[in-house]
């Protein structure tokens, strides 16, 4: 009886003491938190953010192993194996937040950036709405000077303008006087001034001073108005032979013509003629008469230069 | 026979006392375990840790409780068990809370960017 008793205590001993040694290998919650631990050791994150839980864990992973290992029960290693889960939780958490902070701080000097750009932009807007404004402007003011000076240049035009045909008009009204003065018919063919007898030396091709006095105002005229030209005509009366008046009527014209030059007339501006006893002005019948035939017509062109033919 | 009864008695009998001296030597660490899990869930709890991470307060607050019963029935080492699983608990809880605000805060900026951005695009293009 007192055998079967300790026997039975001594059984139940071994065993107690036998059970504390005999624990599993691994149990499903240390297998579990070994893969979240390699998980967690591959997560660049957790190596820069939280090292130092990272490292807490490791000693937590290797106390649940060596009670594994060690055989202990299996909920020792359970305790064990759910402590380091939780650290490494702890650890994944906080390198989310320290990587969020890391990108808040990034964030905010990226939204700076944003802004400077944002305000660089409007600033560069304004200036070349500026720029594009001074440039209408600009064109505005060279507009306005060109305008300026056209219309300086019409008036400085139309004075002189004005001019002109004032000093024509002036010319014109000092031809007239001249032709006045030279007692210049219109006809026809155009103005004539007609040199009578009386202005030559009897029966001669010499001009006398009135007849001089007649040729410098003619010269004048023609110096004055250098476009014009005159066709000196010659005649004589019927008194004579033909072929003498023919050659005194030439001389006479000549003669004005040679007085014309000395004073300085072009001799492109002068032709000359003799008609000898031909287109008489007068019946060759009173001495009154055949002295009107002798004579010799200056013809004035017009202001371009041109004489109708006779 | 009488001796070795007497010795198996005697055996039984010391590892009764070992087990019970292990015993006090583990009152002072399970007394301080027990505090120091207490600070942990009232920070954690502080800390928004309830509206982020619910499940773990919860069990941070049922294995804290556990731990302070344990420590009134004198079981040292599982007040300490409990303690250290209510304090990795409550740790855990706080992280989360911190990590899911921080989430928030860079999830704004990044929208606030964004915006920037379009505006910039659309006055860029007038």
């Amino acid at each position: 009886m007192k055998t079967t008793r300790l026997s039975i205590l001594l059984a139940s001993t071994v065993l107690l003491l036998s059970a504390c040694a005999s624990g599993p290998k691994t149990t499903t919650l240390l297998d579990q938190v070994h893969a979240d631990y390699s998980q967690a050791q591959a997560n660049p994150k957790i190596a820069t953010y939280a090292a130092m839980e990272m490292k807490s864990a490791t000693e937590a992973m290797a106390k649940a192993d060596a009670a594994a290992n060690g055989r202990e029960s299996l909920e020792t290693v359970d305790k064990l194996a759910y402590l380091t889960k939780q650290k490494i939780a702890l650890a994944t958490e906080v390198a989310s937040r320290k990587s969020s902070e890391a990108d808040i701080a990034s964030a905010a000097s990226v939204r700076d950036q944003v802004r400077l750009d944002q305000r660089t932009m409007e600033a560069n807007q304004a200036r070349m709405k500026a720029e594009d404004a001074e440039r209408a402007a600009q064109a505005a003011r060279n507009a306005a000077a060109v305008a300026t000076q056209q219309k300086n240049v019409a008036q400085a035009n139309e004075s002189e303008a004005q001019r002109m045909a004032a000093e024509a008009n002036a010319r014109n009204q000092q031809l007239e006087v001249q032709l006045s003065e030279l007692a210049a018919k219109k006809t026809e063919r155009g103005l004539i001034i007609t040199l009578g007898d009386v202005l030559f030396s009897v029966d001669q091709a010499k001009l006398n001073a009135d007849g001089a006095r007649m040729v410098q105002r003619l010269a004048t005229v023609l110096q004055q108005n250098p476009k014009r030209a005159v066709l000196v005509e010659g005649f004589t009366d019927s008194t004579g032979t033909t072929s003498h008046n023919q050659e005194l009527s030439e001389r006479r014209a000549m003669a004005v013509r040679d007085a014309l030059l000395d004073l300085g007339v072009a001799r492109s501006q002068i032709a000359v003629r003799g008609y000898g006893e031909s287109y008489p002005v007068a019946a060759n019948d009173t001495a009154m008469n055949r002295q009107l035939n002798r004579r010799v017509e200056i013809v004035l062109s017009d202001e371009r230069g041109v004489i109708a033919p006779r | 026979m009488k001796a070795s009864k007497t010795w198996l008695m005697g055996t039984c009998v010391v590892a009764v006392f070992g087990l019970s001296a292990c015993g006090s030597s583990l009152k002072a660490p399970a007394t301080a375990d027990v505090a120091v899990s207490q600070a942990a869930v009232e920070n954690a709890s502080s800390a928004d840790g309830t509206e982020f991470a619910p499940e773990d307060m919860r069990k941070a607050r049922e294995k804290l409780a556990a731990a302070k019963l344990a420590l009134a029935a004198k079981d040292y080492k599982a007040a300490s068990d409990y303690a250290n699983q209510a304090q990795a608990d409550a740790k855990l809880a706080q992280a989360k809370a911190g990590s899911a605000k921080a989430k928030a805060v860079s999830a704004t900026l990044q929208e606030d960017i964004r915006v920037l951005r379009v505006e910039l695009d659309r006055a860029a293009t007038q």
